[in-house]
């Protein structure tokens, strides 16, 4: 029931760009998580949506209406947006008590034909044809306890928040959030102020949330396992930037660009440096200093058009730059840190998962460090000057020092082009 | 055509803006109050500068102008650049002598005030000193007191017939000792209850920083074992440089626009000039009065400069240990005793004295004591009700039945709480305002224009509204009053305010935004709640503030209208008994307000001074 719609939305500072030009579509019912480093312009892309922040140019629609418009010069207070918003401190009031945090929002509710249904939820006239009208006590009441007993708080009523733990404020955050019903839902970082443990339970709970009232939610994070974990849709976002804009799994096996690759996946990706031509969809490449391998592309060749049209009203201060990427070597020594790359350079992604250590591999290494965590042990490899990351399941117990033998598997090594960082295309890795 | 769309487009884009802009009542606020901020703190100050330049009738400037001037440059002339011997000996005694004296005793005062202060914080903070609590409290005392309580204790002290003339002082009638000239007048004393009066004010400071210090700066340098003299000098003093600046900020501007203190003490300064020129050399006057001011605003550049630096340290990183206290030894008892007596001096002593003033049948006249005869002592100062009953009354009632006594102390409370009511809440807007549009150049100056009353020494500032009320034609009206004080006291609360705004984060607010909940209810419902306590005392502070003000306003209203200046006209006659009395009123009833107020709130008056 609520699609939100940016168009060409930019948000600068002087000439400090936060939000730079960035479009995208969220579409009804969706679980979108805007996903960056830090001060990437995540959480400026939220509060301009929920009307907290002005843009500086740009459109900005929620429903079809137009709620920012810096051309026809509209710009709904986000007070009239019916919005949701979490904040990432959880924002409590703590003069009043858990049950007042929560009640009133709604005994503020003077809109056409409001009411509260059987079931505890806050409905309007949409039309806007019915008187205005306030919520009675028992009605107030009634959605009160509907939201408290979604997120299970029942019997905090008459605590004052100083009085609750850091995971039940959080709830008290989203049922407030929750009561008067709004159309979509705003996050930012709601999960970054909890313990490990509670941030698991919550975040299995969110996903719950979505599902049991239908909004649309929009979540920010710097934690790309949350994203993973929960989105329907990730926006990656950096410098201002839109990098990608897809579902996750798109986004950890097909991403744009370097910077995506490295930010997606935990243990991050390994990068390798290689260095050879292209002959119909393969390619023969040096890497690693010594192995010489053949790349044969798999599926579809990616997209090319730049992120950015390139084009500022005011010159850009904070810079887009080439993403530089870290390459794990033992020793820095004779890396010509100033080489200009040209159309022959490259740069293979592998995945932790898809470096497999195998007793007939081609590639020779030793075991560099190996962290074992019962499920999985996340194992660092030395290859030469070079250290590379794999990752495998089961409780095998690796000795420092070990000799071991390394393969590529799979069709969904990663091939960059090291002049421009975009990702051309996916494929298979055999070493000759 | 296409002209007159994109012009459209223009103006629809413009009006936009300017509709988003002003559908924050934060933006309103500020604007309307940078325009009255304005004209109240600029326009009086305007008309000094011009009164300076203007003629002034039966003045010595009317006798030097030829016929029909309107403007005249005869002032400044007389006092910078005299041509005749007698004139240059004028301007030394009237601009040379009292600028040294005064720049002389603000200096003096600063040192006084920041080296007795600021030991004091250091003890009650960083030692194991005894009686902490009780200390701390009585050591705030002269600073709740009217400024020349102190002054006058001085007085009554030292003071001895052979010396100074008048009655003798307790030293003198009752230890026959007889102290220097030097002691009992002049600049050394002036100093010594100035520094006295604002030590109280430096430990508040200071001792804010001191007590939210994280220990873990200072343990880190002990682990690296530094010696713990070194530790304090290299680490403690400078994260204390802050505090020890805006103390000296204040207190030299304060210091130099004080009135009382020099004048019972008989020093030449500024202040105590303007007040003896203004008669008949009034466009001098008003020169002395813009070189008084020039001073405030040289100390907010000062004050801007020193605050936006990168040494202004954040010391309070939130998570503290308690750090270990230095062990004094046997020095913890020997230096509270001895804060014990001093605080005795400055703190009890005073109500003491005054209230056994109001006892003795003549001033100075304690024979009581030596002869051992209450019989010595008399009520009549408080309970005489018979006009023609005493000679040495002059006509005057008893304290408890003079009712010109008691519509002055009405027409302070009156003044003070339309003053504590404006100011508390322009300061309170200004805070909220301020905090919330951070970023803009305009809040900047909206704060600095609210803030400037601050460092302009109070007795300019009664300077320029006396003109400014004199050609309004408010003089001696309570407006006037109120206007003056509220000006002066919004810096009291705007700062706190926005301390408290500044910790308050801004989600609080935008979560009640989010929600549709007015501005007025998201205020009264929310900010002002959470922040009650600094937020009272910003309405406090100006309120005590007021009622012991005498600089400020003595110039504004006739002697009978408030009770300070009720109390200086009983001082000129000579009846000590009643100014004593009415000091006595005015301290407890300060002290009671303090004491009622923080029991209730829990707010204090030495927790709004903060920064």
């Amino acid at each position: 029931m609520s699609k939100i719609e940016l168009s060409h939305v930019t948000k600068r500072w002087g000439g400090y760009y936060a939000v730079d030009d960035l479009s995208m579509v969220i579409e009804d019912n969706a679980f979108v998580t805007l996903l960056g480093p830090s001060g990437c312009g995540k959480t400026t892309t939220l509060r301009m949506i929920a009307g907290l922040e002005t843009p500086t140019e740009g459109r900005i629609t929620i429903d079809g209406v137009p709620v920012f418009d810096s051309e026809l010069g509209i710009n709904v207070p986000a007070n009239k947006r019916r919005v949701g918003f979490l904040f990432q401190n959880y924002a409590l009031w703590p003069n009043m008590t858990v049950y007042k945090n929560i009640a009133f929002g709604l005994s503020n509710i003077n809109e056409s034909g409001a009411h509260v249904n059987e079931k505890g939820e806050v409905c309007r006239d949409e039309t806007g044809k019915e008187p205005p009208r306030k919520l009675t006590k028992a009605e107030i009441d009634r959605a009160v306890k509907r939201v408290s007993d979604i997120v299970k708080i029942g019997m905090f009523m008459d605590r004052y928040p100083s009085e609750l733990s850091g995971g039940q404020q959080q709830r008290v955050a989203i049922a407030r959030t929750l009561a008067p019903g709004p159309k979509v839902l705003f996050m930012d970082e709601p999960l970054s102020n909890l313990d490990a443990k509670l941030r698991l339970e919550m975040r299995s709970e969110l996903q719950r949330l979505h599902l049991e009232t239908g909004s649309t939610f929009v979540y920010v994070t710097h934690d790309q396992m949350e994203a993973m974990t929960l989105a329907s849709r990730i926006c990656l976002i950096d410098n201002g930037v839109l990098q990608q804009y897809e579902e996750p799994m798109l986004v950890y096996n097909r991403p744009t660009n370097l910077f995506v690759a490295d930010f997606v996946g935990n243990p991050a990706v390994n990068l390798m440096e290689a260095r050879g031509e292209e002959k119909d969809g393969a390619w023969q490449l040096s890497l690693l200093d010594t192995y010489h391998a053949a790349f044969t592309q798999v599926g579809d060749t990616m997209d090319q058009s730049p992120l950015h049209s390139g084009i500022h009203k005011v010159e850009k201060e904070n810079k887009d730059i080439l993403f530089k990427y870290a390459i794990h070597r033992i020793s820095d020594e004779g890396v010509d840190k100033d080489y200009q790359p040209d159309d022959d350079d490259y740069v293979l992604g592998v995945r932790p998962e898809f470096l497999e250590i195998s007793e007939n591999g081609p590639i020779e290494g030793e075991v560099f460090s190996a962290m074992p965590t019962g499920m999985e042990t996340t194992v660092r490899i030395r290859v030469g000057n070079y250290l590379l990351t794999a990752v495998v399941f089961g409780g095998v117990i690796y000795r420092l020092g070990q000799k071991v033998r390394l393969n590529f598997k799979g069709e969904n090594v990663m091939l960059f082009s090291r002049k421009t960082g975009r990702m051309l295309c996916a494929g298979s890795l055999k070493i000759n | 055509m296409t002209a007159i769309a994109s012009s459209g487009k223009k103006w629809r884009k413009l009006y936009g803006r300017m509709h988003t802009y002003f559908s924050k009542p934060q933006n309103v606020i500020l604007l309307v109050l940078g325009i009255v901020l304005t004209v109240t703190t600029i326009a009086p100050m305007l008309t000094i500068v011009n009164d300076t330049f203007a003629v002034h009738e039966g003045s010595v400037d009317a006798r030097n102008i030829e016929e029909g001037q309107v403007y005249t440059t005869y002032n400044w002339g007389a006092l910078f650049a005299p041509t005749r011997t007698m004139d240059q000996r004028l301007a030394k005694i009237n601009l040379w002598t009292p600028l040294t004296n005064s720049i002389l005793l603000s200096i003096f005062s600063c040192i006084g005030a920041i080296l007795i202060g600021g030991v004091f914080a250091y003890l009650v903070t960083r030692t194991n000193l005894k009686c902490k609590k009780y200390l701390s409290a009585i050591f705030i005392f002269p600073y709740i007191m009217p400024q020349w309580t102190m002054a006058v204790v001085w007085q009554n002290l030292f003071n001895s017939n052979a010396v100074t003339g008048g009655s003798d002082g307790l030293f003198a009638s009752l230890l026959g000792i007889r102290m220097p000239l030097w002691w009992c007048q002049g600049l050394f004393p002036s100093a010594m209850v100035l520094s006295l009066h604002y030590a109280a004010f430096a430990y508040i400071l200071i001792g804010g920083i001191f007590r939210n210090m994280d220990a873990n700066l200072e343990e880190a340098a002990t682990i690296l074992n530094t010696p713990r003299w070194k530790t304090f000098l290299k680490v403690t003093i400078p994260l204390v440089k802050p505090a020890i600046l805006s103390t000296i900020l204040l207190v030299f501007s304060s210091a130099m626009g004080s009135y009382p203190i020099p004048h019972y003490l008989n020093l030449s300064t500024l202040s105590t000039k303007y007040v003896e020129l203004n008669a008949s050399r009034a466009g001098q006057a008003s020169i002395l009065a813009v070189i008084m001011m020039l001073f405030g605003i040289i100390i907010l550049i000062v004050n801007q400069k020193t605050t936006s630096g990168r040494k202004n340290f954040t010391t309070v990183t939130g998570k503290s240990g308690q750090s270990s206290l230095v062990n004094l030894g046997i020095g913890k008892y020997i230096l509270a005793a001895f804060f014990i007596v001093f605080t005795f001096c400055t703190g009890i002593l005073p109500i003491i004295m005054f209230a056994v003033e109001t006892f003795l049948p003549n001033p100075g006249d304690y024979s009581f004591v030596t002869s051992g005869i209450s019989g010595n002592m008399t009520l009549k100062w408080w309970i005489n009700s018979d006009p023609l009953a005493e000679n040495g009354m002059y006509g005057q009632l008893g304290i408890l039945f003079n009712s010109t006594i008691w519509n002055a102390f009405l027409g302070t409370l009156i003044v003070s709480v339309c003053c504590a009511l404006a100011a508390g809440t322009i300061g309170l807007l200004v805070g909220y305002c301020v905090s919330k549009n951070r970023r803009s150049k305009w809040a900047a100056y909206v704060n600095n224009m609210a803030f400037l009353p601050y460092l302009m020494p109070a007795l300019a500032v009664g300077v320029a509204f006396f003109i400014f009320g004199s050609s309004m034609g408010i003089f001696n009206t309570f407006l006037l009053l109120i206007l003056a004080g509220t000006i002066k006291y919004i810096p009291f609360a705007s700062r706190s305010a926005l301390n408290s705004m500044l910790q308050l984060s801004g989600e609080i607010e935008e979560a009640a935004i989010i929600q549709d909940i007015p501005w007025w209810k998201r205020m009264t419902r929310i900010i002002i709640p959470i922040q009650k306590s600094s937020i009272i005392s910003g309405y406090l502070l100006p309120f005590m503030t007021c009622l012991r003000e005498l600089t400020l306003f003595m110039l504004l209203c006739s002697q009978t209208r408030i009770i300070t200046t009720m109390l200086d006209y009983f001082d000129e006659m000579g009846l000590y008994a009643f100014s004593s009395g009415i000091n006595l009123l005015l301290i407890l009833v300060i002290l009671l307000c303090n004491a009622v107020v923080n029991k209730l709130t829990g707010a204090s008056i030495d927790s709004g001074i903060g920064g």
